[in-house]
């Protein structure tokens, strides 16, 4: 869940904010590549050019692809991105529950086609948040027209790059399961992919089938989030390693979210889990995860077992 | 009380350091002379007690430390009941004393001990079960007022700066701990290697064979000449999409979404389709006029009359009146009555 430290860069960095005390206040690391780590007191940098058009996609259904999106998408707009969600689950869409909107989406990407409303129209700004979107493709009864599903989707990417108050800076895709109609419209315009999984093997099998046919497609930028990870059941030799995840599909860890209670509340009440307060372990993981994927990084260390926490002497005495 | 109790004990166990004169107090007087402290507060003219004083010196401790015991009375009132059980109380030796006297007879400290672990249990356990009481859950949200029940996913924003500097996530000393939520994981380095992912990329290509469809057609339709075949996508003809009529046109599609400003196209046709319908159903109406009734020519010319509410939407229309490309129209009563939901909730969605 965490990248390991090979710079001095957490201790410095927490400090940083007071120049005076510090004697050489000039950037040490400007030379060097952005490595996410524990970052203090900072904002991530953006990496790469705008907009990043990210798909999040796993192949098999189930495994936390729209919860994944609602919640690395509200963690960028709180790092102060501008975010564009798009569900492109043609006919099971969940993304706007999970955000607590499906009450605004009055008009979708269908309807823009059709000519029933303007796309700035069917963009539903997140009233918490106002740098976050949601965009819908269809709603659950209409269909999208199969020709140019996949045509209709880069025609909004363009849109949206051009359009008056500025391009945004992520636009995430929510991929439906399967690599149907659906799969093939989510990846047309996107430049890289994050890959949800979990730690069982028929969710293993179909990512290694889906990213055998997103490198096809010619997206090179692949990262693997694991999701729904027991250290208990790890460490029990029940459940598989985040690393034996990583030998099977040699790709790189955009985070590691472990199994979280808080993931169904937060699901069955519309608030995404990285504005719970206090914070909780899966929605650290997530803030996280999406600090990575703004700078382009990715994980140098996991968590691999739990320790008993060392407690005082005088723990013993309810302190 | 268990403070002052551990404190004694402490006094009674350890030795203390060199040249320190201590004075050790009989456990009972002890309690006894800091109620009669608050009692000293209160009415300092009531206080009469006898408070004998054991002064407990403490040498060095290469030599065994001869305890010189030096009783002086501050106060005497032999009269009052309470001194003189004050003075019994004094007059008893003290712990120490007792300890090495009677050494196998320590029932009350023992008491004291009992009484002092039963007050941790209850603490521990009081405690333990604060922990567990669902810290996270909507009703201790709610009950907390960070979330109002009743007004689901519009809750108040909460905010904190960085999410990564919050006392929930700290790394140990050697970066191969971190303590997240209060729970303490250990951190294991990732051992892939970019030989490892090109081995398995060149597996991957090897094993699926993959071109991205770019055209769907229906089973029975025939394959355009400029297409590759291994693009095509079949769709069954009782495929949920198959079924699905493309009465849109491509180009008109992707003017659709590049559009920014104004009326949207649909929008826009369906109300010039109707505005047509209505005038040509009011050239009709005069022709009809003309022929059967010519005698009532003088209607024709006021046309609008007939239908006099026609003209008012066309001024409250919002349409009409923000967009910049919209044409002006004269009678606009049926296309505002089909669309009324759209153009109300599209003022909600965008103002």
């Amino acid at each position: 869940m965490l990248s390991l430290l090979h710079t001095p860069l957490t201790p410095l960095n927490r400090f940083s904010f007071s120049p005076k005390t510090l004697k050489s206040p000039k950037p040490q690391f400007s030379k060097t590549p952005v490595q996410s780590l524990l970052q203090w007191n900072r904002k991530p940098q953006l990496a790469g050019e705008t907009p990043r058009v990210v798909v999040i996609t796993s192949g098999k259904g189930g495994v936390g692809k729209t919860t994944t999106t609602a919640n690395v998408g509200l963690s960028l707009a709180r790092f102060g991105f501008s975010v564009v969600a798009i569900d492109a689950d043609v006919g099971l869409r969940n993304l706007d529950l999970l955000l607590g909107l499906e009450n605004r989406v009055n008009y979708t990407v269908v309807e823009v086609l059709n000519g029933d409303c303007r796309l700035d129209q069917a963009l539903v700004r997140d009233k918490r948040w106002s740098n976050f979107e949601l965009l819908c493709i269809s709603k659950p009864r209409s269909k999208l027209p199969l020709g140019f599903g996949g045509k209709a989707l880069v025609w909004v990417v363009d849109a949206l790059k051009t359009r008056e108050e500025g391009s945004p800076d992520f636009i995430l895709i929510d991929c439906p399961a399967g690599i149907d109609a659906g799969f093939i419209t989510a990846i047309t315009p996107a430049n890289e992919a994050v890959l949800v999984t979990t730690p069982d093997i028929t969710s293993l099998r179909d990512a290694d089938r889906v990213i055998g046919l997103l490198e096809c497609d010619g997206i090179r930028d692949i990262k693997m989030m694991v999701n729904r990870v027991r250290t208990d059941m790890i460490r029990g030799e029940d459940m598989m390693s985040v690393l034996d995840i990583q030998e099977m599909l040699g790709l790189a860890l955009l985070g590691v979210i472990p199994e979280d209670t808080e993931v169904i509340r937060s699901t069955n009440r519309g608030f995404p889990l990285v504005l719970n307060q206090p914070p909780t372990l899966a929605g650290l993981a997530f803030e996280q995860a999406a600090w990575r994927l703004v700078e382009q990084d990715s994980m140098k260390a996991v968590m691999v077992e739990e320790e008993p926490k060392k407690r005082g002497f005088f723990s013993f005495f309810g302190g | 009380m268990a403070s002052i109790w551990s404190l004694q004990f402490h006094s009674l166990c350890f030795p203390v350091s060199k040249h320190h004169r201590v004075f050790q107090f009989p456990n009972v007087v002890r309690l006894r002379n800091e109620f009669s402290l608050i009692d000293a507060q209160l009415s300092s003219n009531l206080l009469s007690t006898n408070r004998n004083f054991q002064l407990r010196a403490v040498g060095s401790s290469d030599e065994d430390p001869p305890v010189k015991t030096e009783t002086f009375a501050v106060a005497l009132n032999a009269k009052d009941p309470v001194a003189e059980l004050q003075g019994f109380v004094a007059s008893l030796p003290p712990v120490v004393f007792v300890m090495k006297r009677y050494g196998g007879r320590n029932t009350s400290i023992g008491l004291c001990l009992a009484a002092a672990f039963l007050v941790i249990a209850v603490r521990a356990f009081m405690a333990r079960k604060s922990r567990y009481k669902n810290p996270g859950s909507v009703a201790d949200l709610v009950r907390r007022g960070q979330l109002r029940s009743d007004r689901r996913g519009i809750s108040r924003p909460l905010k904190y700066e960085d999410p990564f500097n919050n006392p929930l996530v700290k790394v140990g000393k050697n970066n191969s701990t971190v303590e997240m939520c209060g729970k303490v994981y250990r951190l294991a380095p990732v051992t892939l290697t970019e030989e490892e992912q090109t081995i398995h990329q060149k597996r991957r290509s090897r094993a699926y064979q993959w071109k991205r469809p770019t055209i769907f057609l229906k089973e029975g339709d025939s394959i355009p000449p400029d297409v590759d075949p291994d693009t095509i996508r079949w769709i069954p003809t009782n495929h949920p999409f198959a079924t699905t009529a493309s009465d849109i046109d491509e180009d008109l599609a992707q003017n659709n979404v590049y559009q920014k400003h104004g009326v949207p196209f649909r929008i826009q046709a369906e109300h010039e389709a109707l505005q047509r319908k209505l005038e040509a159903l009011q050239s009709e109406q005069k022709l009809n006029n003309l022929v059967i009734d010519p005698s009532h020519a003088k209607d024709f010319e006021r046309p609008f009359k007939l239908n006099p509410k026609s003209q008012e939407p066309v001024e409250q229309n919002p349409f009409i009146n923000k967009s910049g490309n919209s044409r002006p129209t004269k009678s606009d009563q049926a296309p505002n009555a089909f669309r009324s939901n759209s153009s109300s909730s599209e003022e909600m969605q965008k103002p």
